[in-house]
């Protein structure tokens, strides 16, 4: 027997489990989709459907340790902010709480719902004595799909505004609706975890995994089929093949290479007009440009770029962001710094066509804007940017994700051999 | 039936789910309760809490209900006696103790006179600001163990809370018998160091909870 409680749907008869009865409010049937109400001894029928649950990258029910803690699937979601849409997961267990996992093009995080809220305005927030830098403007995000359970009276439909702010690669996100603002602190979770967790998804066939080996009295090796050892290398070497075509693939679709290089002077405390760099040119259907910016020596500044790909022909304009920041300070371990004097941003899927690079920038002090003496020798502070927009670039980050992804199984069960082994 | 703290005037039998009040005039009974309904929660009576160096035993119950949801109410009693409110919402809990001096604050009058409080409403206490965000009419589900308030079935109450920025939170409440406030703060079970947790079937008491 497990600690859920058993429902009968108001809709279709079907048998639901309540994983985490008490808490849970609103829940999608897992058989009809239909909404319930599961905050009362009586279960209230909120909206009827007809359809099964679509199919997520996690079932419903599922179960895995991460961080040391066991947790289960209780409910999963379907999100979209108009451009992408991805997965979200609740997990549940009953000493601990709650938790997200999201799945978004392919990468995982680990969610964590906060207490405490950051402080700072919509553009640079402070939480727990660490600075954390908006990513965009709010975007509304609408829940397109729900199945299973959650603590809040979540429907198919239901919107709130998103804003996420990154510092590496933790992500704090701010939802707000009509009445509530919720902060979730996330960070990133390799894909290989979430399989070794929760199990390969549901439509890979499941591989067999070593079973746990029991204390023989002579203290022998357990045995182990030589066919398994043979698997790994064919792995290593798949991965490897695999690795190089993609290179070269990588190379070919890359295209030839137009560049512009400019600078542009920011001042500290204010923003500046997008201001023309030059020109580039996009000869394949699509091809991949890279924005780097590139800084004078400064600290604790902080440099908002807003770059636009101007199409010539019909004006139409692809915009994206860069960020330069670097800080430097002494607490209690000594001293410390964070951040970079370089950023490089890549805009994919540029079709063909003529663009004027437009860059426009505001730079700023953290964690206030210094005192602006008029000083008729050397004027107001100004930040110094180099910028270089180029086509054809490479992906190499896509690249080592790639050879990390190829490589990540075989890596883990030849760890994982070892280990049996010593 | 024991009945354990005698400033706890009221005690539900767990037999026969009817409401007692006991003080110097003697047992009366006054009315039924309502069964609780099963949930998954790790606390139970008996549960020992140790936030930074007190230590509070639980000893009752209530669970309230919402147009949104219901949640448990935990009443935990420090050693000298002094009560605690454990709130638990989604996994989280707010432990509070009395605070009436708060209900002297000229924003909060009106509340205490039987008028509304509007969502957003701030009050400064000491140092610290705390916003309402949480308005709600809230109906008695059921109860268990000893507890300072009548909890028969549409038991009813007002209930706010203030949060602060860093998890802080004063909680007002206000039923037919007059206004109560509590401060407190945002924990976990962790920080909380709670033990004798119930066993809940199916999932392992994780280490640092035993």
């Amino acid at each position: 027997m497990t600690a859920a409680r058993a429902i009968t749907c108001p809709a279709c008869g079907g048998t639901i489990e309540v994983r985490a009865a008490g808490f849970s409010v609103n829940l999608a049937c897992v058989h009809c989709g239909s909404l319930l109400d599961v905050s009362r001894p009586e279960v209230v029928l909120i909206e009827r459907h007809a359809e099964a649950a679509r199919a997520y990258a996690l079932p419903l029910g599922t179960r895995g340790v991460l961080y040391g803690d066991e947790w289960a699937v209780v409910g999963a979601t379907l999100r979209s902010d108009g451009e992408a849409s991805w997965q979200e997961f609740l997990l549940f267990n009953p000493y601990r709480g709650y938790r997200w996992l999201v799945l978004f093009e392919g990468d995982w995080q680990f969610g964590t719902p906060l207490t405490d809220r950051p402080q700072g305005d919509g553009v640079r927030i402070v939480w727990r004595g660490e600075g954390y830098a908006a990513v965009s403007d709010p975007t509304v995000t609408t829940n397109q799909a729900v199945a299973g359970e959650f603590y809040w009276r979540l429907a198919a439909g239901d919107t709130a505004q998103c804003t996420l702010f990154e510092r590496g690669d933790e992500v704090l996100s701010r939802e707000c609706t009509a009445d509530e603002e919720n902060w979730t602190h996330l960070v990133p979770l390799p894909g290989a975890l979430i399989a070794e967790a929760f199990g390969p998804a549901p439509t890979q066939p499941g591989r067999r995994r070593s079973a746990p080996q029991g204390f023989s009295a002579a203290g022998a090796k357990p045995q182990r089929e030589t066919g398994d050892r043979d698997d790994l290398v064919w792995m290593f070497g798949l991965a490897t093949i695999t690795a190089i075509v993609a290179l070269f693939a990588m190379v070919l679709l890359a295209g030839p290479v137009s560049v512009v290089t400019g600078r542009i002077q920011v001042p500290v405390g204010s923003r500046t007009q997008p201001e023309r760099i030059g020109t580039i040119t996009v000869t394949r259907p699509y091809q991949f440009v890279t924005i780097t910016a590139d800084t004078d020596n400064f600290h604790n500044r902080w440099v908002d770029l807003d770059y636009s790909l101007v199409d010539r022909a019909t004006q139409q304009s692809t915009d994206a962001y860069g960020l330069v920041e670097y800080y430097t300070g002494t607490d209690s371990d000594g001293a410390w710094s964070e951040g970079s004097h370089r950023t490089e941003t890549m805009i994919s899927r540029v079709p063909r066509g003529t663009y004027d690079v437009y860059v426009g920038a505001e730079a700023h002090g953290w964690p206030s804007d210094p005192v602006q003496t008029p000083d008729a020798w050397y004027g107001t502070e100004t930040i110094s940017v180099k910028i270089d927009a180029r086509t054809g670039a490479m992906s190499w980050g896509m690249w080592v994700t790639l050879l990390l992804g190829l490589l990540a199984w075989p890596g883990l069960i030849l760890w994982w051999r070892n280990r049996e082994d010593d | 039936m024991p009945v354990r703290g005698a400033a706890l005037p009221y005690a539900t039998c767990p037999y026969c789910q009817t409401l007692i009040l006991h003080d110097a005039r003697g047992v009366e009974e006054v009315g039924k309760v309502a069964v609780l309904p099963f949930d998954v929660s790790p606390i139970q009576l008996g549960t020992v809490l140790r936030p930074g160096d007190q230590r509070l035993t639980v000893v009752g119950r209530v669970r309230w209900a919402w147009s949104g949801g219901s949640w448990n109410e935990w009443l935990a009693q420090a050693d000298d006696g002094t009560p605690c409110w454990l709130g638990e919402a989604a996994g989280l809990y707010m432990l509070t103790v009395e605070a009436q001096q708060w209900l002297d604050l000229p924003e909060l009058r009106d509340f205490v006179a039987g008028g509304p409080i509007a969502p957003g409403l701030a009050v400064q206490l000491g140092a610290r600001r705390l916003v309402a965000s949480d308005i709600k009419e809230v109906e008695c589900l059921g109860s268990e163990g000893d507890l300072p308030l009548p909890t028969q079935v549409g038991t009813r109450m007002a209930s706010i809370d203030f949060r602060g920025t860093e998890g802080e939170v004063l909680s007002l409440q206000r039923d037919g018998r007059g206004a109560s406030a509590w401060f407190g703060a945002s924990w976990d079970l962790a920080g909380l160091r709670a033990t004798n947790l119930r066993a809940i079937a199916g999932w392992t008491l994780p280490k640092d909870l035993q």
